[in-house]
């Protein structure tokens, strides 16, 4: 790659249900962002923007109805479906040719005027097989953690470890959606959802925009003293339907692979400061923790009993509290890199880690038992 | 920097009614034509890019997961791109992205829609949000036939010209449309029978209008040491530009359409080029009613504001005229939305690599592609060149 790019400014929405309509909100973080950097809209040459349409928002071709609200009037712009860090990644790839230099990226999902969940991830199916089963994510999603148990001996505590994690990290993050201190035993106790998938494993539905402004690197030194500057980026995309899986293994080492060939990174355990991971349900965690390499296979249950992830561990895991906490479906994947961005940048608050941030790593996935996998890598130098 | 880009060849299936296939298989069958048109594989493929209508045109949601098998990808990287009418269009920019930017060498791009599957039209009055416009737009011909009037009420074109050129649009490309081995609707009409059919929405007539089909489009993208060495007539994208309009209908003037023109500048810009109708050789128009492909011989530059009528009339964009449009039939004789713009930018390399066949112009050596979608809102466009 000839060129460098950074993030320079981002800005985030709270998790939990506003009366303001999305068209508001969108504006108020594409502003937010604009006013952190000092730049205005005409700088802006390019908008890649990330949502879901009729399924999610009521209206068919997301893009067309938020378009001016995404200060993307009359710019070059375009959207990624699904996965918002793609947006990230489209926007980067931008800035590379060198046909753009300032890059708005947004995630944008009203989660509290959408349906359930599950009645979204339900059309993913498709309609002759699987429909008639009733499958969605949280059904998949319950065979994987199935498999997980029985394959590796892990425990239902260790994944209701994670639950007591990231809901007690959410305690320090003003954005997140759901917060609370708890213990294993409320956890393990709430009520069985799809065996053996407690209630409080399973993410909510949130609120959701978050806009990045990105920029080359001559920009970005600029326009910030502190560039968190792009290192490296992974994506995989397994076989559709569930049953022709292994539930245990998946896509995520392949994506990480990719991530970390592009950023140089050995060893991900040792050289990853924070990580923000896209955790829908409890034991997805545990298990993207081994795709992830920071464990060997199996492992995830004794690193969150190790406490490695933890707030004040060698590597904390999700210190906004993750999607556990705050799930905006197609944005969460971008909510995790501003996590990223604001902890290497020193400025996440009261959920600070208590540790040196040089390098970072967000992720998202979606599908069936995690169908698709992105990883992103970022840094302070 | 930008590295150079090459469309190295594409696929297409029979577009039409594909009651013989389901969704996944429609799809496959363009992925491996474009394979076939190549000679490489999957193996050689870095990553994939994927996109459609929104889900409610077939019922599912995120089809990128569905599509997974049928576009070979399982294992790789992919990016899942829409916006509305103009997604194939920027499906391609995506592709065109992803390798000028170094990160890939080789991209599959596929789009696709199965139109039969559902009903076209109440999913497009979904576009429109709940409160203001849904009540009073409902679906595409309402909007197209809106601007159009827009557009001759602005000029003070006579109702009998627009009428007369409008149809001889439609009759030129459903005759082009015979010569174009996937093309939907083929057939041959008299003036007589376009300025006769049945009104559909005013001033827009039965054969006025695209069809809904069923189909899939995949085009391949390589960077310039894959692309020598994959093929021997590869396509260069020489430029690339796209806009969106406000969302709200009223307003934006739809006739001298910002977006549009901007969308044109900035591709013209990027490709070099000063005088499109003179340096052009053949274009492939987004044409999904005969009046839009008018107004955008003006929004494109191909002739002066006002003027598309009787350029038309005189023959100008016609097959053999100094200009050509849509010698595919275009969006008139085939209308897989997802795929469409997509098929546009693959007709655009077929001419200027040399094989578009039956439907060929000869000597043609700088294409334009083009797309355009949301509530009458978005227009991208691509430049594409034998030399590099």
């Amino acid at each position: 790659m000839s060129r460098k790019v950074a993030i320079v400014e981002v800005a985030q929405t709270s998790g939990v249900e506003s009366g303001d309509n999305l068209l508001d909100q969108l504006f108020r973080v594409c502003k937010e962002v604009m006013d952190k950097a000092g730049v205005t809209r005409n700088e802006i040459s390019t908008v890649v923007s990330a949502a879901s349409d009729v399924f999610h928002g009521g209206v068919s071709c997301a893009n067309a109805y938020y378009w001016d609200s995404a200060a993307a009037f009359l710019k070059n712009g375009t959207r990624q479906d699904g996965e918002s860090l793609l947006a990230f990644q489209y926007a980067v790839m931008r800035i590379l040719t060198g046909h753009h230099d300032l890059a708005l990226v947004v995630g944008i999902c009203k989660g509290s005027e959408n349906p359930d969940n599950d009645v979204i991830t339900y059309y993913f199916s498709d309609p002759f097989y699987q429909r008639q089963l009733g499958m969605n994510e949280t059904f998949a999603a319950a065979l994987q953690m199935r498999a997980y148990l029985e394959t590796y001996g892990i425990t239902e505590e260790q994944c209701a470890k994670v639950v007591v994690k990231n809901l007690g990290n959410a305690l320090r993050n003003p954005y997140a959606h759901v917060r609370k201190k708890l213990d294993v035993d409320t956890v393990l106790n709430s009520k069985r959802i799809m065996d053996p998938l407690k209630e409080m494993e399973c993410a909510p539905k949130s609120e959701g925009m978050v806009a990045l402004l990105l920029a080359s690197e001559e920009k970005a030194t600029k326009l910030t003293k502190r560039p968190v500057w792009f290192k490296g980026f992974g994506s995989s995309m397994d076989t559709f339907y569930v049953g022709d899986r292994d539930l245990t293994k998946g896509q995520l080492r392949n994506a990480a692979k990719r991530a970390y060939d592009m950023a140089g990174i050995k060893n991900p355990r040792t050289e990853i400061d924070v990580a923000e991971i896209t955790e829908p349900y409890s034991f997805h965690e545990l298990m993207w923790y081994e795709g992830l390499g920071f464990c060997g296979e199996g492992e995830g249950g004794n690193l969150i009993d190790s406490g490695v992830t933890q707030f004040d561990g060698e590597l904390p895991v999700n210190p906004s509290g993750g999607v556990l906490a705050t799930n905006p479906y197609v944005s969460r994947g971008l909510y995790r890199l501003a996590e990223v961005a604001l902890q290497i940048k020193g400025q996440a608050g009261e959920r600070q880690v208590d540790r040196q941030v040089t390098t970072g790593l967000a992720h998202g996935c979606h599908g069936f038992a995690g169908q698709f996998h992105a990883v992103t890598i970022v840094g302070s130098e | 920097m930008a590295r150079q880009v090459a469309i190295i060849g594409s696929g297409q299936t029979k577009h039409g009614r594909r009651y013989d296939v389901t969704y996944p298989d429609l799809v496959r069958q363009a992925v491996i034509a474009a394979y076939e048109n190549t000679g490489i594989d999957a193996k050689d493929v870095d990553g994939v890019v994927s996109g459609t209508m929104p889900s409610m045109m077939e019922g599912i949601a995120f089809t990128h997961l569905y599509f997974a098998d049928a576009m070979g990808c399982v294992g790789k990287p992919i990016m899942k791109t829409e916006t509305c009418g103009t997604t194939g269009m920027s499906l391609a920019q995506t592709g065109y992205y992803w390798v000028a930017s170094g990160m890939a060498d080789v991209v599959l791009v596929v789009g696709s829609e199965k139109m039969y599957e559902g009903d076209s039209q109440a999913t497009m009055s979904t576009v429109m949000e709940p409160f203001y416009l849904r009540p009073f737009l409902a679906g595409a011909p309402g909007i197209f036939s809106m601007q159009g009037q827009q557009w001759t009420a602005r000029y003070n074109i006579p109702e009998d010209k627009t009428r007369e050129a409008a149809a001889k649009i439609s009759v030129d490309h459903h005759r082009d449309a015979l010569l174009n081995p996937y093309a939907h609707i083929q057939v041959d009409l008299t003036m007589e029978e376009v300025k006769s059919a049945k009104i559909i929405t005013y001033p827009v007539r039965f054969w006025d209008v695209c069809p809904n089909s069923d189909g899939a489009c995949a085009v391949i993208f390589a960077c310039e040491e894959k692309a020598v060495k994959m093929c021997s007539s590869p396509a260069w994208v020489k430029g690339l530009g796209f806009a969106g309009d406000e969302y709200w209908y009223g307003d934006s003037d739809k006739v001298a359409w910002q977006c549009a023109m901007e969308a044109a500048r900035q591709a013209y810009q990027m490709a070099g080029i000063t005088n499109p109708r003179k340096e052009l050789d053949v274009a492939e128009v987004y044409n999904p009613f005969t009046f839009v492909e008018l107004l955008h011989y003006e929004c494109l530059g191909f002739c002066e504001p006002g003027q598309a009528c009787d350029e038309t009339l005189k023959g100008t964009f016609a097959r053999g005229g100094e200009l050509p449009c849509d010698p595919s039939g275009g969006v008139l004789c085939s209308n897989p939305i997802g795929a469409t713009a997509l098929i546009r930018v693959a007709e655009a390399a077929m001419q200027v690599s040399g094989t578009a066949g039956q439907h060929q112009i000869g000597g043609a050596k700088l294409a334009l592609a083009h797309g355009l979608g949301g509530v009458s809102q978005f227009n991208g466009v691509m430049i594409l060149s034998s030399e590099k």
